[in-house]
């Protein structure tokens, strides 16, 4: 590794601007919808208008034979598998006998312009028998409800019936042990989607070889190259990717949508195809976060030292797998949250309904069960008396403490720091009329006219941990080859080649800082992300900068000792200098130098016989399924996160107005602090939209509010600056010390905003996100227990 | 989109784009801010449409000495700025965002008339004539008339016409977040010092705003509006009383939207009660100068 006090100016720990930055906000920058070959036929998706629905028959031959179609494509056209699925391949490509969602996609088109497409999908005729949808997660759970899946469909592969799977985890001596202070109840999540700014693409291109080249915004290339490859029945070398620009992700790219379609045309026309969502269909056509119904009992001595926490967590995994066990696994070992529980009795089961699909969304099973373990942590400091910080930071985990796996928690763990360092931050001054005459900062805006006298501010706190990385096994390697050259202008220059994909997370920045780093240049030229390398992973589980960021810095320390060999070798230095040259030789500006041999060589000048190539492929520690009993050291790390907000609401209308947001974050060693500020304030604003506005709306399985006018995202009004305090303990195992900073402050933005909303009207919130309704009083007669069609009371309430 | 691709025209006249329309299947287009998203959700195409932007006519805004008249092609970001209308103004800023306010015009939200369209309340409570022209001639409308009887075929509406602000004039909504959201619910309070009338509407509630009749009398009788606005009782319980008479009255109106997930109707009821007491609430607090118009609130 070259000398640790020398950095360069763009290097590791440098606040770096994204490289692509200018051309992002000058609206030059590439996004997968715009790209174009000249020739490229438009595709459009026709869909299932049922949740659910017998397929009698598809007629698509009047869409056929309409001027100006070159492809229609069904379930009949798909020469390979007949199902594609991240863990378990068990979602059709088209539905074939039976539609199991609205939105559940039947046949493509593709034809010379998107409106001719549109026509053509018009013109299909399905002739479908609409079937009872079973919408209901205690329903279809139920030991004797009618499967909704074929059982010999994918063998073994789910717990029984419509279950994807069940955990039940027992830890500690006594599970369900209930200590002497309890609190108990019931809270149910909705559904909130990813909302990423630029809809699904691709542009696909038939091979001359009988392959396909597909460009698409994704987060996982060589994932989505495997499902690909097996349902179009080719070698998966016959399927090419590269990354198209990607205008933001959060899980919901995770799953293949459009590729397999997209490929399937092309190949079918024998041209270029473009296809691509609008925004409706990119609601319909992407996995949501699970929606879930939870019930927590809390117990603790009268000193307020947890007991056991016992919970039942269902997730409504919606109509096809997706990654739901991988998201149970992690909504049920999180369950107990940032603290030492001695006993715990967890269970979970996500389930197959007739609802949309679920599947990651940034946080991945944890932002749920931390709305409710810090709901718990709130009234259970209320039952004892007790404040609620004081509560989190006597319970909260340290290194070495079990957790409910009954692995012990890795270093560094610094959630007590965190909830202290956050209440320790100045609050907000109270609201200043003078300031705002058109009383703009009031809950509700200037259109809500809010009394200032019947508004209440409150103020509440979350702690929470995300694990980093794929867990329970899982050996999610990434890998990456670097190489240094002389360029055109005969400077020595960088060159990395990674299939990481960039999704706005930074990755193309700190590569960029890694490699100056580690080969002392300046200019790094990183290759488009394609198949043309190994995987690098998926962009999820907070674990790119670590995994792929690990593969670029092994593959450039790879680049810099056989450099370092190569110019010792020719300075006829001695044998054991040349097996270690890093003993004497470093590389630093630009310049190989080792002082005690009097050696100062240019780079360009040790390039000049050539480039030095290297590939490698980054590991992170094992880990381990969980067993019968959800024990076993399942997770590779964890960050944590604690959020302090203060809202005010405006009593009469219930109306919330988040005042300020403050975060301390457990952030391992700084790559890049604008990266970094970035990551926790998008963090933070999504996990405050699900607290008080994000949610897709189902009724009866079929989403109501698919466009930005039903379904409300926060805007820059209601996301107050952030308060952002990083907290910096290198990670020992992982390169330069980083953590994973993405998803850990999504999980506890939710439950700090609404903590605060409670404070300030003083009621439980069992509903997420909140409703205006459930904060006031509604006229006597009414009751405000109508909580709409699709009913959202819990089933236990 | 579905059909084939619609012919534009672009009249620089009204009795143009009149003769246009007469056409079969012919739609106007103003801002397209709510048009050009139908449309492109596969709403279906007309034949023709009518582009308005050329028409300077439908552009005017005037001051009578007993008539307001705002054009049709009039942009929300025009309204927001112009004091002989201080309700309308304020209904303006509080659309949407403003590139939509840029774009929106009263003519396009008249033609759209949704339920929930912010604009709609406020004329309702102000009692606004709907002008309109088509190849049959021009003819007037109330709001409430034109809004029942829905836009005819052919039919353009050219401006709207409504009294001089002579008295505190207010427009409360709310929705989903801080700004540029869609109507929830909304209520506007219109006071004519001179007539001693109130005007009242509330909007979100029924198929169209909902004209709060007794609500208004109440308020009328317990004010004295010439005398500066002295009122019998006190200022917060009259105006409370008048919150409970229009969530009253939305409760009992016929033609309800249906509940949403996140709204259910006895919320909705009981909002527009807080926003009209909020609203007269503040009509009464605004200086009483019956010469100088005042709006207020939002
Ligand atoms: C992001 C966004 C936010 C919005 N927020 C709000 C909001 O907060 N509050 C709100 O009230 N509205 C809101 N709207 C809706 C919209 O802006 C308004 O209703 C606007 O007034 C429509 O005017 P326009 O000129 O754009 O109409 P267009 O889209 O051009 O036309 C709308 C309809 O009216 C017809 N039409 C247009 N002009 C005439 C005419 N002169 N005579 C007869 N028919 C005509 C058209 O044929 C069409 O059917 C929003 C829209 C968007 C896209």
């Amino acid at each position: 590794m070259t000398d640790s006090s020398w950095r360069p100016a763009a290097g590791v720990g440098a606040a770096v601007l994204r490289p692509d930055g200018p051309a992002k906000v000058s609206g030059t920058f590439p996004f997968a919808g715009d790209l174009a070959v000249p020739g490229m036929l438009h595709a459009r998706t026709l869909r299932s208008p049922h949740a659910r629905a017998r397929i009698r028959g598809i007629d698509a031959s009047a869409a056929a034979r309409l001027p100006g179609v070159a492809a229609v494509v069904t379930a009949a056209d798909v020469p390979g598998l007949a199902t594609y699925g991240l863990i378990v391949a068990d979602q059709p490509v088209f539905a074939a006998e039976e539609a199991r969602y609205a939105g559940e996609p039947v046949a493509a088109v593709a034809a010379v312009d998107a409106a001719t497409a549109r026509r053509a999908l018009a013109a299909i005729r399905v002739d479908y028998e609409p079937l009872p949808p079973v919408t209901d997660p205690e329903l279809a759970m139920a030991p004797d409800a009618e499967p909704l899946y074929p059982p010999d469909g994918v063998h073994g592969q789910f717990s029984h019936g419509n279950i994807y799977r069940e955990i039940d985890l027992r830890h500690g001596d006594d599970p369900d042990r209930v200590g002497p202070v309890v609190v108990e109840d019931t809270y149910v999540i909705g559904m909130q989607d990813q909302a990423f700014l630029a809809p699904e693409a691709a542009l696909v291109v038939p091979g001359a070889d009988g392959g396909v080249d597909i460009t698409t915004a994704t987060q996982w290339l060589h994932s989505d190259r495997e499902q690909i490859a097996a349902c179009l029945g080719l070698p998966e070398e016959k399927v090419r990717l590269t990354l198209g620009g990607v205008g933001g992700a959060f899980g919901g790219r995770e799953d293949v949508t459009l590729q397999i379609h997209g490929a399937l045309l092309a190949l079918a026309a024998g041209a270029p195809v473009r296809i691509a969502y609008d925004r409706t269909e990119s609601f319909l056509g992407h996995p949501h976060r699970h929606p879930a119904r939870m019930w927590f009992r809390h117990s603790a001595t009268r000193d307020g030292d947890l007991v056991a926490v016992q919970a039942r967590i269902i997730l409504d995994g919606g109509a096809y797998a997706s990654s739901s066990q991988a998201v149970l696994g992690n909504s049920v070992t999180h369950a107990a949250g940032p603290y030492r529980v001695p006993n715990a009795h967890l269970y979970g089961a996500a389930v197959r309904t007739n609802n949309p699909p679920c599947g990651a969304m940034r946080g991945f099973g944890v932002p749920q069960v931390t709305i409710g373990h810090e709901a718990q942590m709130d009234r259970l400091a209320d039952a004892l008396g007790m404040d609620p910080v004081e509560l989190r930071a006597r319970n909260a985990i340290a290194p070495g403490d079990r957790l409910p796996t009954g692995a012990p928690m890795p270093a560094p763990m610094p959630a007590r720091e965190l909830i202290e360092l956050v209440a320790a931050r100045p609050l907000p001054p109270p609201r200043d009329p003078a300031a705002d005459p058109h009383g703009l900062a009031l809950p509700g805006g200037r259109g809500a006219g809010a009394d200032p006298a019947r508004v209440r501010r409150g103020v509440g706190y979350a702690l929470g941990i995300k694990n980093l990385m794929f867990s329970e096994g899982f050996d999610d390697d990434a890998t990456a080859r670097a190489r240094l050259e002389l360029g055109p202008d005969g400077r020595p220059r960088a060159w990395v080649h990674s299939a990481c994909a960039e999704v706005g997370q930074g990755f193309v920045t700190i590569a960029g800082q890694i490699a100056r780093t580690e080969l002392g240049v300046e200019e790094v030229v990183l290759a488009p992300a394609d198949t043309g390398v190994g995987s690098a992973g998926s962009t999820s589980a907070s674990r790119q900068t670590w995994m792929s960021g690990g593969a670029v810095r092994g593959a450039c320390v790879a680049v810099a000792d056989r450099l370092l060999a190569r110019v010792a070798r020719r300075l006829g230095l001695p044998a054991p200098v040349i097996e270690a040259p890093r003993r004497v030789l470093s590389l630093r500006c630009g310049e190989i130098v080792g002082p005690e041999v009097g050696v100062r060589v240019p780079l360009a000048e040790a390039l000049a016989e050539g480039p030095i190539d290297a590939e490698y492929t980054h590991h992170h520690r094992r880990t381990e399924p969980l067993d019968a009993d959800g024990q076993g050291d399942a997770h590779v790390a964890f960050a944590a996160a604690a959020h302090r907000a203060v809202v005010d609401v405006d009593l009469d209308l219930g109306l919330v107005r988040v005042v300020q947001m403050t975060l301390a974050q457990d952030c391992g060693t700084v790559v890049n602090p604008l990266a970094l500020t970035g990551q926790v304030e998008g963090g933070t604003a999504q996990g405050l939209g699900l607290a008080v506005m994000e949610e897709l709306v189902t009724v009866d399985g079929i989403v109501t509010n698919p466009t930005f006018h039903g379904y409300l995202l926060p805007t820059a009004a209601d996301v107050p600056a952030l308060d952002f305090v990083a907290v910096t303990y290198p990670q020992p195992d992982a390169p330069y010390g980083v953590k994973g900073v993405g998803e850990a402050p999504t999980g506890t933005a939710t439950p700090a905003v609404l903590a605060a909303i409670r404070a300030a009207v003083g009621r439980d919130l069992r509903f997420v996100p909140v409703r205006p309704a459930d904060l006031v009083d509604l006229a006597a007669g009414t009751g405000g227990v109508d909580r709409g069609p699709g009913g959202r009371e819990p089933a236990d309430a | 989109m579905k059909g084939a691709p619609p012919v534009l025209y672009r009249p620089g006249t009204v009795g143009e784009a009149v003769r246009l329309l007469a056409q079969p299947d012919a739609e106007p287009l103003a801002g397209g801010t709510d048009l050009v998203p139908a449309l492109r959700a596969g709403a279906p195409r007309p034949r023709a449409i009518v582009s308005l932007r050329r028409v300077l006519e439908l552009r005017v805004r005037g001051v009578g000495a007993d008539a307001l008249t705002v054009g049709a092609a009039v942009t929300y970001t025009e309204l927001a700025e112009w004091s002989p209308a201080p309700g309308l103004a304020a209904v303006a800023r509080c659309v949407g965002s403003l590139q939509v306010r840029n774009a929106g015009t009263v003519g396009g939200a008249l033609g759209s008339a949704n339920p929930r369209g912010d604009l709609l309340t406020f004329l309702t409570a102000a009692d606004a004539q709907v002008l309109l022209c088509s190849a049959r001639g021009p003819r007037v409308a109330s709001v409430a008339e034109f809004l029942a009887g829905g836009r005819r075929r052919g039919d353009l509406v050219t401006a709207v016409r409504l009294p001089p602000a002579r008295g505190p004039q207010v427009f409360f909504k709310i929705g989903g977040r801080q700004a540029a959201y869609p109507a929830l619910v909304s209520c506007a309070v219109v006071v004519d010092r001179l007539t001693g009338r109130v005007g009242a509407a509330v909007g979100g509630i029924a198929t169209a705003p909902l004209r709060v009749t007794a609500a208004e009398e109440f308020a009328a009788s317990e004010v004295d509006w010439s005398a500066r606005g002295a009122f019998r009782g006190s200022a917060q319980a009259v105006a409370r009383r008048f919150g409970e008479l229009v969530s009253a009255a939305a409760r009992q109106a016929p033609a309800q939207l249906p509940a949403g997930q996140r709204d259910p109707v006895d919320y909705r009821c009981h909002a527009v009660g807080v926003l009209a007491a909020r609203a007269l609430a503040r009509c009464l607090a605004a200086p009483a100068q019956p010469s100088m118009p005042v709006g207020v609130g939002a």
